[in-house]
């Protein structure tokens, strides 16, 4: 038992390591990346929004985190209805390859959509990244959806449509209510992998890096590399809080419908 | 028996087809449903009853044929549009709405009711199922059989023509089964609606029904009150269906039937519903309709005699498989467990009497 407990305990070490290092450089008052520590400060953090390129970046980012989660959840509703509700020839064959880029490696979808749009002769940009991203944020958006949408009994909207009220409306009242949270959840999912996305923006960015694609050219510069380890934190808690909400948002959905908990990442 | 032409019909079905691409789910039906009938459409899983069910609520189109609900054609009337309201097998109780909101729930397009008068309406329809003063409530924490009863307060407070039930009973356990039968056929009497429940329970069915369907393949296989469905089925198949019977090959005779294990017997044209007998046939006969002899108790009608093969000791009843001269297959014959009448055992010889009155004929 010790045995075991010792490899659960190097095994966390092994993985979180790595990241709680990143706020003790962030506040270490030193442009050397190095124990010991020589001190503490903010300094790092206040730096932020006095580089502009790295403001810029941030807005891209964003930009693009935010239309990629809407469009990937949009596309993934309607996949999770379609897969829930109906039956359709090649229903099944058609669901996995849209499941597909899940277990694609990044490195693949990314030289493939280059390609693509190179051979198209389409400028890089901003909406390419968002496209790249859709691709990989979408099956996030349609295995959360699922379970959403699965755990809805088909006879909740037929009651709603019996009892006088459209087909819209029933949607609305009955369906997007009792599925809302699963697409709260899908939106701040699908948007932290955006955010936090490298491969694909590094490969389709034009002349407008977003913030990952920004962070690694500062890399070359020893003196940026704590304000890259401050803004590094930053988006650590960003993640980490965004997908608690997610998580708390899922299970509350699941616990509203009646149902059992048969997903989900965390 | 009983007067069994209906009232006035308020759903009509002439000639109805359903096929689901190459499949024939529904196979010419033709049926009229009398304005406050308690009527069941009984059958096996897979039968058509359902399809059925969902087709007068509009939840289902028809590929042939006609439907009338109160005399208007129905083609074409999505499911909001109908008078007609369902309680769901599942009772699709609405979980993120109260009991009160989900009872309330098809008011919100009565534009002319005021937030008092809906308020009322929800009482009265949740005092009239048993569940006043639960309004507050939150649906997702009801039991199942308090599910039900918001499902029909729901459907009842918009005082539809029919109301449509889907295997409403069969998710509940036994005793609390029995106990909703009892009131789903005072809640019927009491509001007048007409009821039209779907059920693979035949016992059910004979309890609540004005009268019933029996449905097999798609077709109505006979259309009766529970009386004469028991009494007089029309076929073997229907007979096997409802409750137990038992079938002995026999020869049609001038006045009856010359019948394997019991003897002749005389057989009115009333004892043959699916029409004169020929040749080979077969006499079914329900157990309770037979009864064994002890010592030397004459026999009320006719009498034969048979061994016990096997017996079943269910408390009030003992249910004996008997096997008669002649006959491969045991029958099965009720007893009634009164004081002091002793339980045969098995390889006993025992006295049998019957009355051909009881005999119903099948052709082959």
């Amino acid at each position: 038992m010790t045995w075991l407990r010792g490899y659960a305990v190097l095994y966390l070490v092994f993985l979180y390591a790595p990241i709680v290092l990143l706020p003790i450089f962030a506040f270490n008052d030193s442009t050397i990346i190095a124990f010991p520590l020589s001190g503490f400060t903010t300094q790092w953090f206040t730096e932020i929004p006095n580089t502009p390129a790295l403001v810029k970046s941030v807005q891209t980012s964003l930009i693009i985190a935010v239309t990629t989660a809407l469009l990937s959840t949009t596309l993934g509703i309607c996949a999770a209805r379609a897969g829930a509700k109906y039956s359709f020839p090649g229903k099944a064959p058609m669901l996995g390859f849209i499941m597909l880029p899940l277990v694609l490696p990044e490195i693949i979808v990314a030289v493939s959509l280059l390609v693509v749009l190179l051979a198209l002769g389409l400028p890089l940009g901003g909406w390419t990244v968002i496209l790249g991203h859709t691709l990989i944020c979408t099956p996030f958006c349609i295995a959360i959806l699922n379970s959403a949408f699965g755990n809805l009994d088909a006879s909740l909207e037929e009651a709603a449509f019996d009892l006088g009220e459209t087909r819209w409306s029933t949607f609305r009242l009955i369906t997007l209510p009792l599925v809302m949270p699963g697409i709260i959840s899908a939106l701040l999912i699908s948007f932290t992998i955006s955010l936090d996305e490298f491969i694909i923006a590094f490969f389709l960015t034009g002349t407008e890096p977003t913030l990952p694609v920004y962070l690694w050219g500062q890399l070359r510069f020893p003196q940026k590399i704590p304000v890259v380890m401050a803004l590094g934190t930053i988006l650590v808690a960003l993640s980490v809080i965004l997908l608690t909400i997610a998580e708390i948002a899922r299970r509350r959905g699941i616990a509203r419908a009646g149902g059992k908990d048969t997903g989900g990442f965390l | 028996m009983k007067d069994t032409s209906p009232p006035p019909p308020i759903v009509s079905l002439r000639a109805v087809q359903k096929y689901y691409g190459t499949y024939h789910a529904l196979r010419g039906i033709d049926l009229d449903i009398g304005e406050g009938e308690f009527f069941s459409l009984l059958g096996p899983s897979g039968c058509g009853k359902t399809t059925l069910l969902r087709t007068i609520a509009g939840f289902e189109d028809i590929s042939e044929g006609t439907l009338l609900l109160s005399g208007q054609d129905m083609s074409g009337v999505p499911a909001n549009k109908r008078p007609t309201n369902m309680v769901f097998q599942s009772y699709a109780i609405f979980p993120h709405l109260s009991v009160a909101e989900n009872v309330a729930f098809g008011l919100r397009r009565r534009s002319d009711l005021s937030k008092q008068a809906r308020q009322v309406m929800v009482e009265e329809a949740l005092d009239m199922v048993g569940l006043g003063g639960y309004g507050a409530r939150a649906a997702h924490a009801l039991s199942g059989g308090q599910r039900q009863r918001v499902a029909l307060a729901r459907a009842l407070i918009l005082k539809p023509k029919v109301l449509l039930l889907d295997e409403p009973l069969s998710a509940l356990d036994k005793k609390l089964r029995e106990q909703m039968q009892n009131e789903l056929r005072r809640l019927q009497r009491h509001v007048g609606i007409t009821f039209v429940l779907v059920t693979h329970d035949q016992e059910e069915a004979l309890i609540m029904s004005d009268r019933i369907a029996v449905m097999f393949e798609g077709e109505i296989a006979q259309l009766a009150d529970p009386q004469t469905l028991y009494r007089r089925p029309l076929s073997r198949r229907v007979a096997d269906f409802i409750g137990v019977m038992n079938f002995l090959p026999a020869r049609a005779t001038e006045t009856g039937a010359e019948i394997s294990g019991l003897g002749r017997a005389t057989i009115t044209p009333e004892q043959c519903p699916a029409g004169p007998l020929s040749g080979d046939c077969t006499i079914g006969i329900r157990p309770e309709t037979m009864s064994i002899l002890f010592g030397d108790e004459p026999a009320p009608a006719s009498e034969t005699r048979g061994l016990v093969h096997e017996l079943a000791y269910y408390g009030d009843m003992t249910y004996y498989d008997i096997l008669l001269d002649g006959v491969e297959k045991p029958v099965t014959l009720s007893m009634k467990n009164l004081v002091g009448r002793r339980v045969l055992e098995r390889g006993e010889t025992a006295r049998i009497s019957w009355d051909e009155r009881a005999l119903v004929a099948f052709a082959n």
